[in-house]
């Protein structure tokens, strides 16, 4: 008996696959899709578990009247828990201050945050250390910043109303009256994230054609027709951009009440983030505080995608 | 994105489908410990107390690792320490996931409700029958730290369950400036009050009064229940489970107008968010002439390198004096303190353990000893011993003060009842609300959450 012709083949792998496999064992290379899918399911099965189911479930528990202390078994409320929160007084209270704060310190931010950025183009020497020593307080934890102007804006003890008062001003009580505090707030958060928007205004100016300019100062433009009609008008997408990630981290404020006031004084400081702490943890109301928490984003959602649509009408004009 | 929506939507609907109609079984009771004590390991074991951050919880750890331990060499004691404000979510978010990761909870006296209904801490009713002597408790006490539902009537019931020992009895104790009032402190609240408007008048830079008037934990409302209690306010009525029209009646408002008209402006400026640190601090700095807090945290104001009032202890001791808090109507003083309570989620090992602590530390001698520790002891035999009486200038304070103790609603209802005493409160001493209103809001809101707790369906704002 001779031994079998081998069949000739272009591809080494071809002989290889010639060979009869095993009994009882298959062996199949992975193709391109299965490649993918192998590198993709882990982090598929994170996201899955950690963001979507948890969203899930929380759209779940936000028809029912679930306590996650109480336990038992979760009874359907409908949309109760929805009404309850739509139509609350002090729910609407915590919205107005909420929307304060964002529009406070978004406005303030992108005001300072562009002037800075504006003010560090135009410099030619160390705009690399200055920018740096900019961002610094964006990388601290809020926690960290929270106590540390806790420290600094107390009335009795702080370093402000101590330089307040070498000026021969009077103390303030910044955390402790109900317009002070809510501005205090703003002033904290504009400390913060100021650098944010900086960073962002700064990666647009830089992008600027410098053409333009030269083609501006040969047409003799002054400085403000070149700012209203070159940069600005550039610059504006891109710090819009920007303004919608701090409005929505705005919107989401926990941490720096929660150091600097708790949300007071009384209720004044409270945003909705900081009310739904309250609801999910000192009540343990799990499907009130779901529904309140499926509510924010869906707020977020609706005035994303509608900035957004104002975004690509932008870009189209 | 529409496909997703839909599915959400489908996903959520069947979901909800699923768990609709169904009964109420949310009404669960502790499990209960045995009346012995099992058998105990001798391997290396570390029993976890979980406590806020404060003087006497680093005590309890020094105190237990160096006597309990000569009993149970292998058992380490450790207690975890939180923030204060967090003290309340950081063990029931624990429960809640039913694992925690301490064996024994010191709850507030409050929390016991919250913690029994939803089955997680055990029944302690038999194993105390059986090995702690009841009668060495003042009734009130034991009640206040343990039972539930709770004596509101302040005697103990011999029927009702028990779900914890005390640990750590407290009260308020009045801090006055001997150098700058006198040696004998004001017997009534009105005459408190003339006496720190005098001291403020007279000494520039020191106020009047410093107390606690924060709108976390329970501070500000501790604060309101005081002037309430010498007013002859009440909090609530118990029996009918009536907040609105009792808090808030001509008592109460008599109180609360004392608060903010009268004592509030005699504070220092930008005081609306003080707690015990501050209150220490602003005593500790020679900035007031008179401050209440709750004893037990009161050690560090002796202590000459927080103190600018000395450079020893007995410098400062001869400025500070101690003293019960005056009354008026009522002599009433707040209840502090609390008690220990093993959680159910803990190992079995771990629960044998807890009881074999809590038998122990609840013995006269150690009491005594804990009581010399710097700790405020609940035990008659120690709060009477010179162990107590001579070991911090406060404790006399304490021991007469525990006729006159009264606690706040001990209901499961007690973390959102004390939230909307908190900001209510704050918020008039703040300026942000009128007093008459804080106070008719605080009763009416309190009422809404009374008489939703049974209700069925959602809520909770």
């Amino acid at each position: 008996m001779s031994d079998p012709i081998p069949v000739p083949t272009d591809h080494p792998g071809q002989v290889a696959s010639a060979t009869p496999p095993a009994p009882g064992r298959s062996r199949r290379r992975l193709g391109d899709r299965g490649l993918a899918v192998a590198f993709i399911s882990p982090a598929l099965l994170l996201l899955l578990g950690m963001s979507v189911f948890p969203l899930l479930w929380a759209l779940y528990l936000s028809f029912t009247d679930y306590s996650a202390t109480r336990g038992g078994p979760a009874r359907f409320v409908g949309f109760g828990n929805y009404t309850a929160i739509l139509t609350s007084a002090q729910v609407h209270q915590r919205a107005l201050t909420t929307l304060i704060y964002v529009v406070g310190a978004v406005a303030l931010q992108t005001v300072l945050g562009f002037a800075i950025a504006y003010l560090i183009s135009r410099r030619t020497h160390g705009r690399g250390l200055l920018t740096t020593l900019f961002l610094v307080p964006m990388m601290l934890s809020p926690v960290v910043v929270g106590l540390f102007w806790r420290f600094m804006l107390d009335a009795q003890f702080g370093v402000v109303n101590s330089m307040l008062g070498s000026l021969g001003l009077g103390q303030v009580e910044w955390l402790t009256r109900q317009r002070t505090a809510l501005v205090s707030l703003i002033m904290v958060d504009t400390w913060q994230w100021t650098p944010f928007i900086m960073l962002i205004a700064l990666a647009g100016l830089t992008a600027v054609p410098r053409y333009l300019y030269e083609a501006a100062s040969i047409d003799r433009a002054s400085e403000w027709f070149r700012f209203r009609t070159i940069t600005l008008p550039l610059v504006w997408p891109l710090l819009l951009i920007a303004v919608l990630f701090r409005a929505i981290e705005a919107f989401r404020l926990f941490d720096l009440v929660y150091i600097l006031t708790s949300g007071g004084p009384g209720v004044s400081t409270e945003t909705l983030s900081f009310h739904v702490y309250k609801v999910a943890f000192l009540g343990f109301n799990t499907g009130t505080a779901s529904a309140y928490g499926i509510l924010m984003v869906l707020v977020v959602i609706v005035l994303t995608q509608l900035y957004l649509r104002y975004l690509n009408k932008l870009k189209e004009d | 994105m529409k496909l997703a929506t839909a599915a959400m939507l489908l996903v959520a609907t069947t979901l909800a489908a699923c768990g609709g109609g169904q009964d109420d079984g949310a009404k669960t009771s502790a499990p209960k410990a045995p009346a012995t004590i099992p058998e105990l390991t001798k391997d290396p074991l570390t029993l976890s107390f979980i406590w806020f951050d404060w003087p006497p919880a680093h005590a309890l750890e020094a105190f237990a690792n160096a006597e309990y331990k000569k009993e149970r060499p292998n058992a380490t004691v450790k207690v975890n320490t939180v923030p204060n404000a967090n003290w309340h979510d950081a063990m029931f978010t624990q429960f809640a996931a039913r694992k925690t990761d301490f064996d024994i909870a010191i709850l507030d006296s409050q929390h016991i409700g919250e913690a029994v209904t939803n089955g997680n801490i055990l029944d302690l009713t038999d194993f105390v029958k059986k090995n702690i002597d009841v009668k060495a408790y003042d009734p009130y006490l034991l009640a206040a730290y343990g039972q539930f539902p709770q004596a509101e009537t302040g005697k103990r019931d011999e029927n009702a369950s028990l779900y914890g020992l005390p640990l750590l009895g407290d009260t308020w104790t009045m801090i006055y400036r001997k150098d700058l009032i006198g040696d004998k402190p004001p017997q009534t609240w009105d005459e408190m009050i003339s006496v720190a408007e005098k001291c403020q008048a007279n000494n520039p830079g020191v106020s009047g009064l410093a107390f606690h008037q924060a709108n976390g934990s329970d501070a500000a409302a501790v604060t309101y229940n005081t002037v309430n209690g010498v007013y002859g306010g009440n909090l609530w009525d118990a029996k009918k489970r009536k907040i609105d029209g009792v808090l808030n009646d001509a008592a109460g408002h008599e109180a609360m107008d004392v608060l903010v008209n009268k004592m509030k402006p005699l504070t220092a400026k930008g005081s609306g968010n003080w707690f015990i640190d501050e209150v220490n601090a602003a005593v500790a700095q020679g900035k007031a002439c008179i401050g209440f807090n709750w004893i037990a945290a009161s050690g560090g104001l002796l202590d000459p390198k927080q103190s600018k009032l000395g450079t020893t202890r007995e410098q400062i001791l001869d400025k500070l004096g101690f003293a019960t808090l005056p009354s008026q109507k009522t002599n009433l003083v707040p209840l502090g303190g609390m008690g220990m309570h093993v959680s159910a989620y803990s190992p079995t090992a771990n629960q044998a353990e807890a009881l074999n602590f809590m038998q122990w530390f609840e013995r006269a001698d150690v009491q005594k000893k804990w009581a010399a520790a710097g700790g405020v002891p609940s035990r008659t035999d120690a709060l009477q011993s010179p162990e107590f009486l001579n070991a911090g200038p406060f404790n006399q304070v304490y021991t007469d003060s525990v006729p006159r103790m009264r606690d706040m609603w001990n209901v499961p209802e007690y973390a959102r009842l004390v939230d909307i005493e908190n900001t209510g409160v704050n918020a008039a001493l703040n300026g942000a609300k009128k007093p008459k209103e804080a106070l008719d809001d605080i009763a009416r809101e309190q009422q809404g959450v009374l008489d939703s707790s049974n209700r069925k369906g959602g809520g909770g704002l």
